[in-house]
């Protein structure tokens, strides 16, 4: 319990007091902060309604006139939320928090790389600096990498969508659990994670290669 | 709570605006009607002071004793070492031993937040001279958008020394945004382009149901039309340039030439510009395109921070929904062009570009009066927050473009056994190494109990608040104890300077003492009462029932006294307050002395 600086009445630890709406200068969890079950779906528009109507209530804007700890931990209370919802509205930011929460570190099993994403990078990789080098060819070389390349970023581009569909039904599948979430599950998330991680780094070299090409 | 006043202290010409009724006004003139006050200040060596078009009459003589400093807004929270040599042609400058740069004038010298308080004090007094009897207290002050940590700092310095209680700093932008938001018509994606004297902001907002939400901002705090007056001024001067910088008057009057030829050029295709030198008559015929070959860099590195907000904010420039002109170089119909090339859609200047700020401003201070109830601003810090690792590398802690409030905790340890301090090096910028950001602190953790390497864990909290102005807590992660942190700024003046000056600035009046005395008397009060507050808490089993009862009697009248303006009230009640208290306090020394000795540290208390 923490003892409300508006109203003095004893409340439980979140960011606004539950007997006068007061801000609460509580160290809660991320999700607690944002009056949320620790679940990995959230729908984005409730997040943010959520968001605002805590940040009209709590902000420091409401409490410029009163007493310097309840201004104290309204600051506290507003920089923890606006902390909650930043973390907390990215799908991957937001299970990266999530694994935190449960004692698993996100880049656990990192230094593997996934093999099909492997056998992917080092060709995709190969085609980047045959690009590079055809800076200064004929462009009519130059066009058909370009095609290829592009190619490509749409085959990754289409695999991340892929993986965020995965992502997706994997959410759901743990937010059914109960109890602790069963290792497979979290096994499951990681590697959907650390895949997303290599295709999201592939995509933005492809990005830089293209847009760094002189237009021929 | 009094009324609060917004202020736009700008590089050129500074304004003081109220919200009445849910409707800001600008105060004017009450003979002139004027609503800007130049924000010019003349210092003289007996320590004089004017402001304003006052200051600008004085500028015609070229004396020794005077100097007249013009947008002194460019130098809040700068070093000696950032001066350039066109500054020091301009202006004298006291060699001085501590961070802040210093103007010579005689014997004396002035810091730029000592000459901004000059005009901040002018505002204060139309204001007061106009409302008949009623005082201006407090106020919400607008500081660029891009304005860093010292920057920001030394604004607020500047309303401490005016007597003024600064209860927000607001970035001009968002004030501006809050001005045309109030004409329910802008929601959706905004950006706002605002083109001041001697600054550049742009920001990106998203403004639904009353919610002004900045996106992302980017700009430059040395960017604004003074850089074009300075380009026509080159243009006339031609040859004649080098031996006329030496002779500040004849520049002071090119520069006047110039800004003036610039103004009509904003209607006319072509202007004669005609100056008097020491060495003859020079006139000359500037055409628009001339100028607008001179304007152009300046106006190109604008659009570089605009694409980059709109890169921060996630958005093409097809996305944005309206665009809003503020500054009086947006008249510029060069900068109206490109601005309208960049977004592909006409941008909305139906507010006044000179006055926007400060309407925003008095909007802001309604909400803060809590008048304006259904508004809320969500800004950002304008710049990463980083602090400096092994081999100068930039950790960033908190990232550009983040909602504030924020805070962000990083846990710090020793590297060698018994190490007694942690130095912790605090910057600010995007850089990767800390050496090419922006200095905003140094602190020492400790005193650390000695321990071996890597034991102690203190955990320390980067909090920037409201105002976009960093603060520093730490706390021992084992025993929970809060550390004090003593954050050295590495460009502004500390508490100690700004009391000093405070005390040193004879020539005020009576009712001028008193604002800053109540304000001082209520400062007590707030840091008896948190700090009370926290020992209760922290210390329950020191203090038996009847004390503490006692105790938290008098604090509550002590409150209520402090929201008040009877000042000899608040002065007898924190008195009064500290008697009743000091058995406990002194209770609470002895308890941490003797936790101490266990540990081992009593050196660390007897320093």
């Amino acid at each position: 319990m923490i003892q409300c600086p508006s109203c003095g009445r004893l409340a439980e630890p979140s960011l606004q007091c539950s007997n006068c709406s007061g801000p609460l200068p509580a160290n809660v969890d991320l999700f607690t902060a944002l009056g949320l079950p620790r679940k990995l779906t959230i729908a984005p528009e409730q997040l943010e309604a959520t968001y605002h109507r805590l940040g009209r209530e709590l902000h420091p804007d409401r409490f410029a006139a009163a007493r310097p700890e309840v201004r104290k931990a309204s600051l506290t209370a507003t920089s923890l939320l606006t902390r909650a919802y930043r973390t907390l509205r990215d799908p991957i930011s937001r299970a990266n928090y999530w694994l935190e929460l449960h004692g698993r570190k996100a880049r656990e099993n990192g230094s593997r790389v996934p093999a099909d994403v492997a056998e992917m990078v080092f060709d995709i990789h190969e085609e980047l600096a045959e690009f590079a080098q055809s800076r200064n060819a004929v462009p009519a070389d130059a066009s058909d990498l370009t095609e290829r390349v592009n190619e490509r970023r749409m085959e990754i581009v289409n695999r991340l969508e892929a993986l965020d569909r995965e992502l997706a039904a994997t959410f759901c599948s743990l937010d059914q659990v109960q109890d602790a979430p069963p290792d497979e599950s979290v096994a499951q998330l990681l590697s959907i994670l650390s895949r997303r991680a290599y295709l999201r780094t592939l995509l933005r070299d492809i990005e830089k290669a293209l847009d760094t090409r002189p237009s021929a | 709570m009094n009324r609060v006043f917004g202020i736009d202290l700008g590089t050129t010409n500074s304004l003081i605006a109220e919200i009445r009724d849910g409707v800001p006004h600008v105060l004017r003139d009450p003979i002139t009607g004027a609503a800007l006050v130049p924000s010019v200040v003349a210092l003289d060596a007996q320590g004089r002071t004017f402001v304003g078009t006052e200051a600008i009459a004085l500028e015609e003589r070229a004396d020794a004793d005077i100097v007249v400093v013009r947008s002194v807004k460019r130098y809040m929270g700068l070093g000696a070492d950032d001066l350039d040599k066109s500054d020091r042609q301009r202006y004298n400058f006291a060699e001085t031993s501590g961070s802040v740069i210093r103007f010579s004038v005689g014997d004396r010298s002035f810091t730029p937040p000592e000459i901004s308080a000059e005009i901040l004090k002018s505002l204060k007094q139309r204001a007061e001279a106009i409302l008949g009897g009623e005082l201006v207290q407090r106020v919400v002050i607008t500081v660029p958008a891009y304005f860093n940590d010292a920057q920001r700092q030394a604004t607020r310095d500047a309303g401490r020394l005016a007597g003024l209680e600064v209860v927000r700093l607001l970035n001009e932008p968002t004030a501006a945004s809050l001005a045309y938001g109030l004409q329910k018509a802008t929601e959706g994606k905004v950006a706002v382009y605002d083109l001041g004297g001697g600054t550049f902001d742009i920001s990106i907002l998203n403004i639904k149901g009353g919610i002004f939400e900045v996106l992302a901002t980017n700009g430059d705090t040395h960017l604004g039309g003074d850089d074009i007056d300075r380009a026509v001024v080159d243009w006339l001067l031609g040859d004649a340039g080098g031996a006329i910088a030496q002779d500040r008057s004849a520049w002071n009057r090119a520069r006047s030439a110039a800004e003036a030829a610039k103004r009509r050029l904003s209607d006319d295709e072509s202007t004669p510009v005609a100056l008097d030198t020491p060495s003859g008559r020079l006139a000359k015929e500037l055409r628009r395109d001339v100028l607008e070959g001179l304007a152009e860099p300046f106006v190109t590195r604008t659009l570089e921070c605009c694409r980059r907000a709109l890169a921060d904010a996630g958005l093409k420039p097809s996305d944005i929904d309206q665009v809003v002109l503020v500054g009086g170089a947006t008249r510029m119909p060069l900068v109206r062009r490109r601005v309208q090339e960049l977004f592909g859609r006409d941008p909305l200047c139906t507010l006044d570009p000179d006055e926007v700020v400060a309407l925003g401003a008095a909007v802001q201070a309604g909400v803060l009066a809590g008048g304006q109830g259904d508004m809320l601003l969500l800004d950002v810090a304008p710049l990463s927050l980083g602090i400096e690792t092994m081999g100068g590398v930039l950790e960033r802690i908190i990232h550009r473009n983040t909602t504030i409030p924020t805070s962000a905790t990083e846990s710090f340890t020793t590297a060698v056994d018994n190490q007694t301090h942690v130095d912790i090096h605090v910057v600010q910028g995007e850089r990767e190494l800390a050496r090419d950001c922006r200095s905003l602190a140094r602190f020492k953790l400790g005193p650390i109990a000695p321990q071996p390497a890597g034991m102690a864990r203190i955990e320390v909290t980067f909090l920037i608040d409201a105002n976009g102005i960093l603060n520093v807590t730490a706390r021992d992660e084992r025993t929970g104890r809060e550390h004090s942190v003593d954050v050295k700024p590495s460009y502004g003046l500390t508490d100690e300077e700004i009391e000093r000056m405070l005390e040193e600035s004879i020539d005020r009046g009576e009712e001028d003492i008193e604002q800053r005395l109540l304000i001082t008397a209520r400062n007590d009060a707030d840091q008896l009462l948190t700090a009370l507050h926290k020992q209760l808490m922290e210390y329950k089993e020191l203090a038996d029932q009847e004390e503490r009862e006692r105790m938290e009697r008098l604090a509550a009248k002590l409150e209520t006294a402090r929201a008040g303006n009877d000042r000899q009230l608040i002065v007898r009640l924190v008195e009064e307050l500290n008697e009743v208290s000091r058995p406990f306090a002194e209770r609470i020394m002895d308890f941490a002395i003797r936790d101490a000795l266990q540990k081992g540290v009593l050196e660390q208390f007897s320093r």
